[in-house]
């Protein structure tokens, strides 16, 4: 019932991209092997055979052997309940926690008291959807979203607008250059109470102008939320320059361990918040007649900490202070571009991101024509290529670009250029394959 | 179906997947088996009660009874993979009794190469679909009985 029209030695008959040099002068000034060799996963070889090409990065990224082993270490040598106790394990598990704190918080120009440590991004703008909002919002009070967030900062404003009845207002997409709309932007402001903003979409990979939205934000007297999930691991951000209110993060998309983030907040918003979870950390006193809780970020903080994660984080966030982040960037950057005017040239591939653009973070959206975002991404991984499919938890941007889906690749620091051609020339064979 | 691990109808199609050179040319297989079921489910027939949970992609199968009282089954889905595997469980369940249906199991997949092929969320939607089918003849093996 078949033709057998291809088989796997033959491939003379593929036609060859053009695919471009990686473009700057920063190739041979970044070593890219030397920082491959400290993450141990990258050598893995898949049950085809075929050797790990990481290309889901945004979804999360892979640990670097300081990482793992920081883990390893508490759990061998010094598991204890930090804050707790007053023996020596309790006082290193403290220590450990604490030092990770105040190394994370530095990283990111802000004081160790601001940061509060929680289960990544969605929790964190949950905490100021409950900590905060519940308190400081009330019926008709505006917060201005943007179709490009991810479900975590659309959801909880949902929920509150349902809860009291705050208006959303969101701010659309440029669809022609795939960055925000700002002259909407400028329009949604007006009288808004907070304004929250995703630092660079997890789907297009585009850069949002957070320092201009910031401006514009304090302007309308709104407080910002910007959600960094994506930026962090791209940029270097400091907290203290940009002026946001809130600033939200995931560790594990930044070489850190999966079930730790936090949420950087100014003194100001911080002394505007009420208590959400209730017991462990943030109290000072319980008696039968009630309870004394504590200030500032630790009211914020309930439970067991999170003492191996936050470990894992500041072991992440040393081994990333070694990096430049700025050659990062253009590294993959070039990659990005490469990749992008490879894929341009493959018959059925239309691309949903511009990696051109400044700031643009490695992320390329795209679909086949013909060939169905799944199908392809399972053809895609028999080659190696492990890359993500869906709607990326940004149903309302599907909809904005009008699809149900794309196929996303995501690069980062340890992405290669012949990891790119080999991407390009498998999706090719692809493409011309099932794609007819 | 005696001793035989899947119906004989799909002596050949499990022959032509071992057949293949390369997972690669499996797909290929089954994308022309997806393009060549021209009895598939169309999407205006798709709904919550005919959708298989647990697959990637949206699939969904409906399963009836013919006029001579044979098993009848039609499936259909987004994606041409899933698609295939769906025409690939037609020919080996399509115009048989709802006993012989209810007894099938998977070998056939794994002599076909599915199971390295195939990522584990894959291969549990297509359990899953394997597992509605004969659910669905157990049902109606089940009324018939009653009847």
């Amino acid at each position: 019932m078949r033709s057998r029209a291809w088989v796997c030695e033959d491939k003379k008959h593929i036609t060859r991209l053009n695919i471009p040099k990686p473009t700057g002068m920063l190739v041979n000034m970044y070593d890219v092997q030397e920082i491959r060799s400290d993450f141990p996963i990258l050598n893995r070889v898949l049950p085809n055979g075929k050797p790990l090409v990481y290309f889901d990065n945004a979804a999360t990224s892979q640990k670097p052997d300081t990482v793992i082993d920081a883990m390893t270490r508490y759990y061998k040598t010094y598991n204890s309940n930090a804050h707790r106790g007053a023996h020596t394990l309790a006082d290193e598990a403290t220590t450990a926690l604490e030092t990770a704190r105040e190394s994370i918080a530095s990283f990111f120009g802000a004081d160790p008291s601001n940061l509060i440590y929680t289960s990544g991004t969605t929790e964190a703008i949950n905490l100021v959807a409950y900590a905060w909002a519940r308190r400081n919002l009330s019926e008709g009070d505006a917060v201005v979203l943007t179709e490009m967030e991810h479900h975590a900062d659309i959801v909880p404003w949902q929920e509150l607008s349902k809860e009291i009845g705050i208006e959303l207002r969101y701010v659309p997409l440029d669809l022609g250059r795939m960055c925000l709309d700002m002259e909407a932007y400028k329009h949604a402001l007006p009288g808004a109470k907070l304004v929250c903003v995703v630092h660079t979409s997890n789907v297009l990979g585009t850069r949002n102008p957070i320092e201009d939205i910031i401006a514009l934000a304090k302007e309308s007297g709104a407080r910002t939320l910007i959600d960094a999930a994506q930026g962090a691991s791209h940029e270097r951000i400091n907290f203290k320059e940009l002026g946001a209110d809130f600033l939200t993060l995931s560790a594990h998309k930044m070489a850190g361990p999966t079930g730790i983030g936090g949420l950087l907040a100014t003194n100001e918003a911080l002394s505007q918040c009420g208590p959400f979870l209730t017991g462990g950390q943030m109290i000072r006193s319980v008696s039968t007649d009630g309870s004394v809780y504590r200030d500032g970020a630790a009211l914020l903080e309930t439970g067991t900490p999170r003492i191996a994660e936050a470990i894992g984080w500041g072991a992440a966030i040393d081994w990333l202070s070694k990096i430049d982040f700025t050659q990062m960037h253009d590294h993959i950057k070039s990659l990005a571009i490469m990749a992008y005017e490879g894929m341009v040239q493959i018959d059925g591939i239309t691309i949903y991101s511009d990696p051109r653009r400044p700031g643009s973070s490695g992320t390329i959206s795209f679909l086949h024509e013909r060939i169905d975002s799944d199908d392809l991404a399972m053809l895609l991984d028999e080659g190696g290529f492990a890359l993500r499919t869906g709607q990326h938890c940004a149903q309302p941007l599907m909809d904005a670009l009008g699809v149900a889906s794309t196929n996303r690749i995501s690069l980062w620091l340890y992405n290669t250029e012949e990891e790119i051609r080999s991407f390009l020339d498998h999706l090719k064979m692809v493409c011309d394959r099932f794609g007819a | 179906m005696g001793e035989r691990l899947w119906p004989e109808a799909l002596d050949p199609v499990v022959a032509e997947f071992q057949d293949c050179f390369d997972s690669m040319e499996r797909y290929e297989l089954l994308f022309e088996y997806a393009s060549n079921a021209t009895n598939a489910l169309p999407q205006d027939r798709w709904n919550d009660a005919n959708m298989i949970q647990g697959c990637q992609s949206r699939a969904h199968v409906e399963c009836t009874l013919d006029s001579s009282g044979l098993f009848r089954m039609r499936g259909g889905a987004d994606a041409q993979i899933v698609q295939g595997l769906m025409e690939i469980t037609r020919i080996a369940v399509d115009g048989s009794s709802c006993e012989q249906v209810s007894l099938l199991t998977p070998e056939f997949a794994e002599a076909m190469g599915f199971n390295s092929a195939l990522t584990p969320s894959r291969s549990n939607g297509f359990k899953n679909m394997l597992d509605r089918v004969v659910n669905e003849a157990s049902r109606m093996m089940g009324s018939e009985n009653e009847q």
